[in-house]
């Protein structure tokens, strides 16, 4: 019983933190950015005033949409939200640990992407259609790249589900294989394409021709908008959550022990820190890319899960 | 004469079932050809004997030819070709003894009735020809029956003989067919057409499954057997339900506007909200999105590839990973194909004065589609249960096997979107601005269009084939081979240009003259002698 209101707690403990410091990681981020760029940048809490200033803004709903507009904002939102429930962030053994998956969690981000993309091409004008048709283009590639590297975590771990593999990886008996070394660059790649971030995308892009994203949400207005711009910043949060626990699970909390959750979420907050330092970085010492450059950015990616799994097989067979 | 019915055709009967109501609702029930149609499936599901099978098999394709020809003449004269094709395969093969060969035989001729690449050239083309009603059946039911012959024979009938390759050799087949038909289906414009090239990758899907589950099974590994084997039986309910209402949907689209060209429609969620709610439903199936009746087959599929990757050898390693791919590429592909479907031809704006004038569908189209999406809730929110109802046929044909409970829990994940819906709606009512405006598009600054176009310049829209575009420029040249299909270039032309050649060379022969003639007997005769002296050790 006490072990069960222990879990609930770390579970609620887990919500509130991931829906809260969304934001304010995507704050970090841009300011970090603009700082290595010789800016100022905005401060941190600038998203928590993009949302607050959408919110009380009139939504403006193009005449030639149908009813389904407010409908996909929604679906994006609630989907994404869903994922950022199931992925563990400073603990194992939540109580939605059952349900996690990890196909499942590809199927809610795949289910955010098509409620994303209906809305892009929710009123019919040019922009939404032509991001719409890169997004799909990317998303061809980055889950056909998951998938590979997903296999290689199953066939470590025996395990399917995200919060099993991270137990399994904590317990130290893994080691540092080339396996994971591989899957986790095929891994970045992914999560840099899914979030949209530059090589692949530029969150601070002003031309609509060239964004993918943005693009999408261009005749979205007040409300809608927050909706969507809340969950790109859950998605930057479910990402850095997915790897900092499949690859750095050691010393995560167990939801079931209070006592181990200082530490637990000690070591949460500094791999965000770590990340969030290290995306800026890695952004600003790149270029963006074309838009057909990025299936070879990501074929490089499935190319590094299969090699992840040809060297899981001979480390098995040389019993390395 | 001789009927049987156990636990996997009784699934196979149960399947046809609804898809069968929901088209003699739709108009199909004054057409006899439909109803020997309906016949044969039934007939070629319960077969008890070969002669059975044999008779409920050749009226299916006779009867569905006679509604294809009254579509098309063409395609029907291919159709009818390729059944040939099959009933000459299938009926040697259920007279042989359990053998390599004769599976073989089976899986040419059942597979060709399903639409197996390689000879899945056909199905594109005669199952959109009928009507929409024949349509669904086809797509629903027709492939699934010559899919329940594959699984009857490899599991069952032959099941003693069976050997690793024969599920290798079938998924093989099946991951070509998903690869295609995917990638067909995302750059198809006419919606029935893409529909039936969704059926090809679905129908790869299942060969995917059934070949990992026969491979397992082969290998002594009942486990993944029965995992794959579950996601096999799961695909074809789910299909046999989405399909046939999309199907039904594309005739009502036809109907309502005249034309069933994406690139015509446009914005008809405003005209018949009904018949777009329900094709967004069939669509959930078609992009195998979480809470959708298409993911749980996907799911399962998914598991037993990935354990599979971990049996066998460094090939099988490798080659279950690249299938992994395909299968991530597909599933993407698939989800791209139904938000086509759905964000052109639905949403948007209108394209022409016949899309924007549509008016929604008809009472017997309503109740068919909607009894179809009814039967989808189960599958897609309780598809535990409804896997329950198929252990018993895993268990029929993988003797031995503990089937596993589903560890995709879609009730969980809908409360918990659910919760996430509420929260955001609730806080939208409390902090949010209320109301909306209307506004004309913002469009990045563009002008209004002028008066006399109502719905803006139609070919400002984005146009399903440019929606397509980047990955017919990304996969499409490497995939298809230029013509669009590779089984044309790869397999048709080279036969098509062997008996050309052959026929040239039997010309030449009955036109020479005497004296070549007697060349000709001479040689052979030399040739005879010397391999006679050879042989003799002279």
């Amino acid at each position: 019983m006490l072990l069960l209101l222990a879990r609930l707690l770390a579970t609620l403990l887990h919500l509130v933190l991931v829906f809260a410091l969304a934001p304010l990681l995507v704050g970090v981020v841009a300011r970090l950015r603009a700082r290595l760029l010789g800016r100022r940048g905005p401060p941190v809490t600038q998203p928590y005033r993009l949302l607050l200033r959408l919110l009380n803004k009139t939504a403006l709903v193009p005449e030639t949409s149908t009813e389904l507009y407010q409908i996909w904002p929604f679906a994006a939102l609630s989907a994404m939200a869903g994922a950022a429930m199931l992925v563990p962030s400073f603990s194992t053994g939540m109580l939605t640990a059952p349900l996690a998956d990890f196909i499942t969690l590809i199927g809610l981000l795949s289910l955010t992407r098509a409620a994303t993309l209906l809305g892009g091409l929710e009123t019919g004008f040019g922009f939404g259609g032509a991001g719409a048709a890169r997004e799909l283009l990317f998303s061809l590639f980055a889950e056909a790249a998951l998938l590979v590297v997903l296999a290689s975590f199953v066939l470590i771990a025996h395990a399917f589900n995200i919060n099993g593999i991270a137990t399994v990886f904590a317990s130290g008996h893994v080691g540092i294989s080339v396996s994971l070394g591989f899957a986790l660059v095929a891994m970045l790649a992914v999560a840099l394409t899914e979030t949209g971030r530059i090589p692949i995308d530029n969150p601070a892009g002003h031309l609509e021709v060239a964004m993918v994203h943005e693009a999408l949400l261009l005749e979205y207005s007040g409300r809608y908008l927050a909706l969507f711009e809340y969950a790109a910043m859950l998605r930057l949060m479910v990402w850095m959550n997915i790897i900092a626990t499949v690859f750095f699970p050691f010393f995560m909390a167990r939801a079931g022990e209070p006592l181990t959750w200082p530490v637990g979420l000690g070591l949460w907050g500094a791999k965000l820190a770590v990340m969030g330092v290290v995306l800026p970085v890695f952004e600003v010492s790149m270029a963006k890319m074309r838009v057909f450059r990025v299936p070879e950015f990501l074929g490089v990616a499935i190319l590094l899960g299969v090699l992840a799994g040809v060297f899981l097989f001979v480390a098995e067979r040389i019993g390395a | 004469m001789h009927l049987r019915l156990d636990a996997l055709s009784a699934i196979f009967l149960l399947l046809l079932l609804p898809q069968t109501v929901a088209s003699a609702i739709a108009g199909m029930r004054r057409s006899v050809a439909f109803w020997a149609f309906v016949l044969g499936m039934v007939l070629a599901v319960l077969a008890g004997d070969a002669f059975t099978l044999i008779f409920g098999f050749e009226l299916m394709s006779a009867a569905s030819w006679a509604l294809v020809l009254r579509g098309d003449r063409a395609p029907a004269t291919l159709y009818i070709g390729i059944a040939v094709f099959a009933a000459a395969c299938l009926i040697p093969a259920l007279f042989l003894p359990a053998s390599s060969l004769a599976f073989m035989l089976i899986l040419l001729g059942a597979g060709a009735k399903a639409g197996l690449a390689p000879l899945h050239g056909w199905l594109p083309r005669a199952h959109p020809v009928p009507e929409a009603g024949v349509s669904a059946l086809m797509s629903g039911g027709m492939v699934k029956v010559a899919l329940y012959v594959i699984l009857r024979y490899g599991f069952l009938t032959f099941g003693g003989a069976a050997q690793p390759w024969w599920g290798i050799v079938l998924i093989a087949a099946g991951a070509a067919s998903v690869l295609l038909g995917a990638l067909r289906a995302v750059l198809e414009v006419e919606l029935k057409t893409m529909l039936a090239w969704s059926t090809v990758e679905h129908v790869g899907l299942i060969a995917v499954g059934a070949g990992i589950a026969l491979r397992a099974k082969a290998m002594g590994d009942p486990v993944l057997a029965a995992l794959a084997l579950q996601g096999a039986l799961l695909c074809a309910v789910a299909h046999a339900l989405y399909k046939p209402l999309l199907f039904l949907g594309a005739g009502a689209v036809k109907r309502a506007t005249g034309t069933s060209s994406l690139d015509w429609l446009g914005g008809l969620m405003r005209g018949c909200p009904k018949l777009g709610l329900l094709m967004l439903a069939g669509a959930s199936g078609l992009a195998a999105v979480p809470l959708g009746p298409g993911f749980a087959p996907e799911f399962l599929l998914l598991h037993a590839v990935i354990i599979a990757a971990g049996t066998g050898g460094i090939f099988g390693r490798i080659g279950f990973t690249a299938l992994l791919a395909l299968l991530g590429l597909s599933a993407a592909l698939a989800l791209g194909a139904a938000v086509r479907l759905i964000g052109i031809g639905f949403l948007g704006r209108p394209r022409t004065l016949a899309a924007a004038a549509a008016g929604d569908v008809r009472r017997p189209e309503l109740f068919s589609m909607g009894l179809l999406a009814v039967l989808c809730v189960p599958v897609a929110l309780l598809p535990g249960t409804v896997l329950l109802g198929l252990n018993q046929a895993v268990r029929l044909m993988v003797p031995g096997a503990i089937p596993a409970p589903l560890s995709y829990a879609p009730l969980g994940l809908a409360v918990l979107l659910a919760a996430a819906w509420g929260a955001a709606y609730g806080l939208l009512r409390r902090f949010g601005a209320r109301g909306v405006r209307e506004a004309p598009a913002w469009n990045g600054g563009f002008g209004r269009p002028p008066v006399w176009l109502p719905f803006g310049d139609p070919t400002t829209q984005p146009s399903a084939t440019g929606f397509a575009q980047p990955v017919r420029r990304a996969l499409g040249e490497a995939i298809l081979l230029r013509g669009g299909d590779p089984a044309d270039a790869l397999l048709w032309q080279p036969l098509f240009r062997l008996q050309l050649r052959l026929t040239r060379g039997a010309e030449y022969i009955r036109r020479a003259t005497i004296r070549q003639r007697l060349a000709f007997v001479f040689l052979a005769l030399v040739a005879f002698l010397a391999a006679l002296g050879l042989e003799q050790g002279g």
